[in-house]
């Protein structure tokens, strides 16, 4: 099962960084497995006319999926996740990488709290949030 | 044109959702997830934690815009998502009870922030899954002199 059960971690320790680039085939994939077919996500020509970039940009639940994978494997697995809340502030345009990573703020008795974040291709907040871990 | 604000505490009727293993291996495969939980033939796969996506997001969409008293429409952004999961793990086969309701309408510079919940329980035992909060920011279709309480969160 986990394998590092958070019993050695304190305030302040970084998590591994995640870096991914948004492609067509990432965003293809996820919309399909998640059921959000928002053309969006895939057609450039619908992303011409409403997207606030102008192109075809990612899930916003992408990101956060993939913020819940760092967590959960920096953690030890899925089961040490009890919430997940993230505040999706700017959009990911296909075809740019973007990273996550994340802080411990808090390690109490039962539960450990992390603050999260994702930064575009300029280093700008793309996602902030937060999570709470069982021990 | 605005929302109606007397939709705010309206919960939807239950909609059941079915737990899938190739479902969980799709969603872990797109997010490029590597516990092999996610991927097992065997009776110890469980689904990775936002694969509760694919049940909450397009269930609140859905619940949404097909509320004809509500007035919301598609052009909106996602603003934040949280998720809150209780103990057992999703697995394949399991059946859940989807309830979705509008949890608050705010308006906040011009734009309407919608919150929707889901509330996703175990069929078998009733158990909390997962409760997703979803605030949705619809764009531009806040009433003008507006006499409701700006929000002090948004996207």
């Amino acid at each position: 099962m986990a394998t590092m059960d958070l019993t050695d971690v304190a305030a302040g320790d970084e998590l591994p960084v995640l870096a991914q680039t948004a492609t067509l085939e990432t965003s293809v994939a996820y919309a399909g497995a998640s059921t959000d077919l928002n053309p969006l996500h895939y057609d450039a020509d619908v992303a011409a006319d409403i997207s606030p970039t102008g192109g075809i940009i990612a899930h916003g639940m992408y990101s956060m999926g993939l913020v819940s994978r760092l967590v959960t494997d920096w953690a030890g697995g899925p089961e040490h996740l009890a919430a997940l809340d993230v505040r999706f502030t700017r959009p990911w345009p296909l075809g740019t990488e973007a990273t996550f990573g994340g802080t411990v703020k808090e390690v109490g008795e039962d539960t450990v709290t992390v603050s999260l974040w994702g930064r575009d291709a300029d280093g700008k907040a793309m996602l902030r949030g937060s999570a709470s871990l069982r021990r | 044109m605005a929302l109606n604000t007397d939709r705010i505490g309206h919960t939807y009727p239950p909609v059941t959702y079915d737990v899938s293993r190739a479902k969980i291996r799709e969603y872990a495969a797109a997010l490029g997830e590597t516990d092999p939980r996610y991927s097992s033939d065997g009776d110890d796969c469980v689904a990775p934690p936002t694969f509760a996506a694919c049940f909450t997001i397009m269930q609140g969409a859905e619940a949404m815009l097909g509320d004809d008293e509500l007035g919301a429409h598609f052009n909106l952004v996602h603003g934040s998502q949280g998720y809150e999961w209780g103990e057992r793990a999703l697995r394949p086969g399991d059946r859940l009870h989807l309830t979705t309701r509008i949890a608050d309408i705010v308006v906040r510079r011009g734009n309407e922030l919608l919150t929707l919940e889901v509330d996703c329980r175990f069929a078998d035992t009733d158990e909390r899954a997962v409760l997703s909060t979803s605030m949705l920011v619809l764009l531009g279709s806040a009433p003008t002199d507006d006499p409701r309480p700006c929000a002090t969160e948004g996207a």
